[in-house]
């Protein structure tokens, strides 16, 4: 599947770049929060792809790392100041964030990924309840009364401008993470893991080193975009980022665009936050409906995601059918 | 002393209810070896289906069991024979955690826009009444719960054991090729598998109806709780079922009571997770031996 750096794709990304930067001059601030949001949930679900799409263990519980980056990075900035103004004040506590949803991650990555399947989905989900519930009822996490995080917008610019640069960097970085992952070792490594785990440990794969990488690489993106969103929200209380939506439309949109695929996360996030939050905005009531028929659909009919179902129509029938 | 027995018996009469409650997803998972997250919304469907019996028709949740779970066996055969099927023979057994995941958002929202997402409670006429024991209270209402999931669990352990359709199930479960090789037929025995799972869950629903207050967005902690019951117990049988129910139970209302009321979610995962590390086929092991 991989295939050298052409310059064509060189420009391309580049053209994205320029029209992502502009694009705020010509819309108005709706719009920019929704591309916000998608910025951040095609981040969220490109990071999940790292673990769940590539290696093939489906975390339900990535919601964890969101909250445990936004939660440590508010007790950082609380307790010794960002250090200057603006936003080099949230270079500091943005990766204390990171470095702890990825620490907490590497504590509990060797129990954890001994489980496989639905069990080690169940038992993310356990870990990220677990979590929740900690920080909601320990007093000094103060989950329950919320925490503050200084806004770190410069002068002059509207936040929801500042956060759409914000966002969007930060997906850069998880695709082009994610791009590179699948060019070396690293990735063929966790692909092996995803079709045949025993096999591949048995032909001398590392298995055990790379999950645990892998792991700990997702749940420290997540926690920095944990972090930033924290930033994004000023205050926030234990639900608004330990949310179990979050975990939940990390797979769906992965599921959509293509499970285990560069592109499908940010193409599935764009396709269901443009249909449930532009095209239906109205109709708030069958959100859950129409996200839950279209999951169903996309198995039924194209069970390796769009770009697969795209990418396959002109070859032969692959060998295999999608992911895990 | 006294508040530990009578935090013991509220676990154990919790517990009883989360069996049943769970039974029907184990049964699934044991013998189509299919994880069905459509199993929340069959309970809450049946409670609501319960409180409009009740009142609409003045009948009591109780007897309203067997109309429930008559309704919920032919939505729960018709759905396998359609969706969970077409999932399965065009993708994968895993593809079918995400089609049942979606089918129970689509189901919750439809439950909520029938009925409005407020939470529900049914009140039959005994409601207020309880007996003592001693020091020790407890409601008839959930004395009553607990007896129906009683009788319903043995009457379901009786027919898997004794009958021919129970026999067929447990050979499907083994071994479905050897098995549709002897004669049976497969596919409708996974069809009235998942009918009878539905049917538990609708008359889990009803008895819950009556204990406890509940809406369409409960969905989840029932298919939550219906996971936790079988790792805890054990896969495919109605006695793990029991076991696990009754362990969830008492570690419910032992958390609630001694360790803190907003921490019993957190225990009852802690537990789980302890346990998949542990010993993953849970205390009974899985019911089907090592085939799945």
């Amino acid at each position: 599947m991989t295939r050298p750096a052409r310059p064509l794709a060189v420009f391309a990304a580049l053209v994205a770049a320029v029209a992502v930067a502009l694009a705020p001059e010509a819309l108005g601030p709706f719009h920019i929060r929704v591309l916000q949001f998608f910025f951040f949930s095609a981040a969220l679900a490109t990071a999940w792809n790292l673990l769940g799409g590539y290696a093939g263990y489906w975390s339900f519980g990535h919601m964890a790392f969101i909250g445990i980056g936004a939660f440590a990075a508010a007790h950082y900035a609380m307790a010794f100041g960002g250090g200057g103004a603006g936003p080099a004040s949230m270079i500091a506590p943005v990766a204390v964030g990171a470095l702890s949803a990825g620490g907490v991650a590497l504590v509990i990555a060797y129990p954890l990924l001994r489980l496989r399947g639905i069990y080690f989905a169940i038992a993310m989900l356990g870990v990220s309840q677990i979590a929740a519930e900690l920080t909601n009822n320990v007093g000094v996490l103060k989950g329950g009364i919320g925490v503050f995080l200084p806004s770190p917008t410069p002068a002059g610019m509207p936040p929801e401008r500042f956060f759409y640069y914000l966002f969007a960097v930060l997906l850069g970085l998880c695709l082009l993470i994610a791009w590179a992952i699948r060019r070396t070792r690293f990735g063929y490594a966790l692909l092996a893991i995803r079709e045949d785990e025993d096999t591949a440990m048995m032909l001398g794969v590392a298995t055990e080193r790379w999950k645990i990488a892998a792991f700990v690489l997702s749940a420290t993106l997540t926690g920095t975009a944990g972090a930033i969103y924290g930033y994004s929200l000023g205050y926030f209380t234990t639900y608004s980022v330990f949310r179990l939506d979050f975990s939940l439309n990390m797979i769906v949109f992965c599921l959509i665009g293509g499970i285990g695929t560069l592109w499908g996360p940010t193409i599935g996030a764009a396709l269901l936050l443009f249909l449930t939050q532009v095209l239906l905005s109205r109709f708030l009531d069958v959100h859950l409906m129409i996200t839950g028929a279209l999951v169903v659909a996309t198995v039924l009919l194209m069970p390796g995601g769009i770009l697969r179902a795209v990418g396959e129509l002109p070859r032969l029938r692959p060998k295999r059918e999608g992911g895990t | 002393m006294d508040l530990f027995l009578q935090t013991a018996l509220n676990g154990l009469v919790l517990g009883g209810i989360f069996s049943l409650a769970a039974v029907g997803f184990s049964l699934i998972f044991g013998v189509i070896g299919i994880v069905n997250l459509t199993h929340g919304v069959f309970v809450v469907a049946g409670a609501y289906l319960a409180l409009v019996l009740h009142d609409s028709f003045g009948i009591d949740p109780l007897i309203g069991v067997l109309p429930i779970g008559a309704v919920l066996f032919a939505v729960g055969y018709a759905y396998q024979r359609t969706i969970i099927h077409w999932a399965v023979s065009r993708a994968s057994v895993e593809a079918s955690l995400v089609v049942t995941f979606g089918m129970a958002m689509v189901f919750r929202n439809l439950l909520q826009l029938w009925f409005g997402p407020d939470v529900q409670a049914i009140t039959p006429s005994y409601g207020f009444q309880s007996v003592a024991i001693g020091e020790i209270r407890i409601d008839v209402v959930r004395l009553a719960a607990l007896g129906a999931s009683m009788v319903i669990l043995l009457a379901l352990a009786l027919m898997l054991a004794r009958t021919h359709f129970g026999r067929a199930m447990r050979a499907v479960a083994q071994q479905p090729l050897a098995a549709s090789l002897c004669g049976l037929d497969v596919r409708r025995i996974f069809g009235l598998t998942f009918g009878m799972s539905a049917a538990l869950a609708g008359a889990s629903g009803a008895i819950i109806g009556i204990v406890q207050p509940f809406s369409a967005a409960t969905e989840v902690a029932w298919t939550l709780n219906a996971f936790v019951v079988v790792v805890l117990g054990g896969i495919g049988s109605p006695a793990g079922a029991l076991i696990g129910g009754l362990l969830l139970g008492l570690i419910n209302a032992f958390t609630a009571q001694y360790v803190g009321p907003a921490l019993t979610q957190a225990m009852m995962f802690l537990v789980l997770v302890g346990m998949l590390l542990l010993r993953p086929q849970g205390i009974l092991g899985a019911a089907y031996g090592e085939t799945r």
